[in-house]
């Protein structure tokens, strides 16, 4: 049973470039010339074809800009295709940012009708299910409360419990899981799973590529709006990460305009055999390598490498600030590099930063980020908690034979 | 969290897997029929949020204003004590022999309706941008619930009506009943402009911006402040083309003559607003497909 067909499916947008050199200034004129002049065509998403069987969950992943937002709004109709067609057999919801279409003036409660209905529920069935939404966002005491007094956490929380309610045939997913504290995100997960275990077909669209793993059967990887590969969670994710590992590290929108002393070159990582790789193993040896160009004699720099979880929450740093050492850089191509004997690092993906920056001012020479994840980290020494703390043991006994012993650890 | 909660609402999604289900077909918008009947049964499954979105609209307009809903009074009455100021003491306009007072505020009554609706709704669109970004509903429904906020609002207005006949014992006839049909007219008539004019606004903001001075020069283009009679009867024809006098000369008479709607007038209101209304919703529907692109 096919819950969802999309044949041959595009979409087209439209730009307009306002060119600023030979524009006229009287606004009217200029607005008569941006009529005439051509307007560029782009195409979000072109030919693609793909079905989701019923209780299936597909995942979508790719680089920001691939298509994927423009396939979430296709099939939950917010847009229309240029092109093709798109078959839905049954109802469908999409959750794609929590929250809209709260109003800061009513109240908890009020907001639970006008949102469930904005989603596509009834009035009776919100009733039905209110005490269930409520409680399952935690915000009993509140409810006759306008939202605008509510704290952030509660708002996001009431904002998925209403759409994790809907009971929808097929669930559309984009990035709502970057959302709440751990706890409620464990919370939501378990929902998702619950939907698809009662037969709710998914489709799941995110850059936490841990999480979609963990949640989907089949995963599409798109590049410039076609399907590029398509198949076992493990095997795209591997595939879209070898490409992503190359070309999604974009300048910060704060460097651009501004002359750079030093530029970040590449930043690659090493695994415990010396192999260029973006998996590595939590506990195990690694190497972050980073290599930079100086267009000029610079006294003291600091390089840093950032980490950041799918979340977006800073989990650690490289940084040459702290050695103390003057980092005198002459004019040239060079590398940085940053290893370590165990990786702390647990499983999942990261993001990363990379700055450049001189030390003791706010100046920086350059910053980019990785807009898609850099870094896999697999499990590799089995550990339980949020970091890996490499440790060395050592056993003392006494025994009959040696009555010597000194109970002693040795901590690094 | 308490596990059966959960487990409550996954039974009936297991119940449901075996009802038959909607077939949805997506393709490239275009202008058709079809889009007319399909956009109207996805209206209908929607029309709970139409209802909550209405109520919606007239509790936020009166939260945390002190006045509350007497702002619906408010408007029609202070622009009927100007207007009687100026048209009955400073320039004497003939009103067929009915207070001034009362015969400005009967037709500021459907006229605050109309222009109370336009304002609103044509930023219906635009003013959502977060939601018609994000969700997909028939969105038809933010313009329509504009109007029905307006409607809700004439309702509130129309007491001091009922109190101003007391006044100056003027009774009502059952040709007052008309009032049904002609407000009617008036709902499908402002409906379609409503709808042209928030699609519109999408790509021209410029609507948003000439709407103030549009709602002026048409209510002085309608019978509010005088009577048709004044109007020089070799412009009579051209005068009839707007829908407003139509409307608002025959709920004047209705209410205030007793007698019945002159059927002509009436219907030059009626037949612009049924041929308007549809074209206007197909229109909307088209705008519709694309228009979380160009917002």
């Amino acid at each position: 049973m096919i819950d969802l067909k999309l044949e041959h499916v595009s979409k087209r947008y439209r730009i307009r470039r306002e060119s600023e050199a030979g524009a006229a200034r009287n606004p009217l004129v200029r607005k008569l010339q941006s009529l005439r002049q051509r307007s560029e065509e782009f195409w979000a998403v072109r030919d693609v074809s793909f079905e989701v069987g019923r209780g299936e969950a597909l995942g979508i992943i790719g680089h920001n800009g691939a298509g994927k937002s423009t396939i979430l709004k296709l099939l939950s109709s917010i847009t229309a295709p240029t092109s093709g067609e798109i078959t839905i057999n049954g109802r469908l919801s999409a959750l794609i940012e929590v929250g809209s279409g709260f109003h800061p003036e009513l109240t908890g409660r009020e907001n639970i009708y006008l949102n469930g209905s904005i989603l596509g529920m009834r009035r009776r069935r919100i009733t039905e299910k209110l005490d269930s939404i409520v409680e399952f966002a935690g915000v009993r005491q509140f409810l006759d409360t306008p939202v605008k007094r509510f704290s952030s956490g509660m708002y996001v929380r009431l904002g998925f419990s209403i759409a994790a309610h809907l009971d929808p045939d097929i669930l559309l997913l984009d990035e709502v899981l970057a959302v709440g504290d751990a706890a409620f995100q464990a919370k939501c997960l378990q929902r998702i799973g619950d939907l698809k275990r009662s037969g709710t077909t998914i489709v799941f669209i995110s850059h936490d590529l841990s999480a979609v793993e963990r949640l989907c059967d089949r995963v599409l990887l798109l590049r410039q709006g076609e399907v590029v590969a398509s198949g076992a969670p493990h095997d795209v994710i591997t595939q879209y990460q070898n490409t992503a590992f190359q070309s999604s590290q974009t300048p910060r929108a704060e460097m651009e305009n501004q002359e750079k002393l030093v530029e970040i070159g590449r930043l690659s990582f090493r695994d415990a055999g010396g192999r260029e790789t973006n998996v590595l193993r939590a506990g195990e040896p690694f190497t972050v390598s980073l290599g930079f160009t100086a267009h000029e004699r610079v006294a003291d720099a600091v390089f840093e490498v950032f980490f950041y979880s799918a979340d977006r929450e800073l989990q650690c740093q490289c940084t040459t600030e702290v050695s103390g050492r003057q980092l005198a850089l002459e004019p040239g191509a060079g590398t940085v590099e940053f290893s370590g004997p165990g990786l702390g690092l647990l499983t999942g993906v990261y993001y990363t930063d990379v700055v450049i920056k001189e030390r003791g001012t706010p100046k920086f020479f350059d910053w980019s980020q990785w807009n898609s994840a850099a870094l896999r980290v697999d499990p590799g020494r089995l550990v339980r908690g949020k970091f890996y703390m490499p440790c060395e043991w050592r056993l003392t006994q006494e025994s009959e034979a040696d009555a010597t012993a000194a109970a002693e650890t040795t901590w690094t | 969290m308490s596990p059966d909660v959960s487990s409550s609402t996954i039974a009936d999604a297991n119940t449901r897997a075996n009802a038959p289900r909607r077939v949805t077909v997506i393709r490239a918008p275009s202008l058709s029929l079809s889009g007319l009947t399909g956009g109207l049964v996805k209206l209908a499954q929607y029309g709970d949020l139409l209802y909550t979105l209405s109520v919606h609209r007239i509790k936020v307009r009166y939260k945390q204003s002190l006045l509350g809903v007497s702002w619906a009074i408010l408007q029609p009455l202070s622009l009927m004590l100007i207007y009687t100021v100026i048209f009955s003491f400073i320039a004497r306009v003939e009103t067929d022999g009915v207070p001034y007072a009362v015969f400005s505020y009967v037709a500021l009554l459907p006229w605050t309706y109309f222009s109370t609706s336009l304002s609103n709704a044509t930023n219906g669109l635009v003013s959502h941008q977060e939601l018609v970004t994000k969700v997909y509903f028939p969105r038809e429904i933010l313009p329509l619930s504009y109007v029905i906020a307006a409607l809700f609002d004439f309702a509130i207005a129309s007491t001091v009506l009922a109190g101003l006949m007391v006044y100056y014992r003027i009774g009502l006839t059952l040709n007052a009943l008309y009032a049904v049909p002609i407000i009617l007219i008036l709902t499908m008539f402002v409906t379609a402009v409503a709808l042209f004019l928030s699609a519109t606004q999408v790509r021209f903001r410029d609507i948003g911006v000439a709407m103030p001075l549009l709602l002026q020069l048409w209510m002085f283009a309608s019978p509010v402040v005088y009577p048709l009679s004044a109007v020089p009867t070799r412009l009579r024809g051209f005068y009839l083309l707007n829908p407003m006098v139509g409307v608002i000369e025959n709920f004047r008479r209705a209410i205030l003559q007793g007698s019945p709607p002159d059927f002509k007038t009436l219907g030059v209101s009626a037949l612009i607003a049924v041929v308007l209304l549809p074209a206007a919703y197909i229109y909307f529907k088209r705008v519709e497909a694309t228009v979380a692109d160009i917002i």
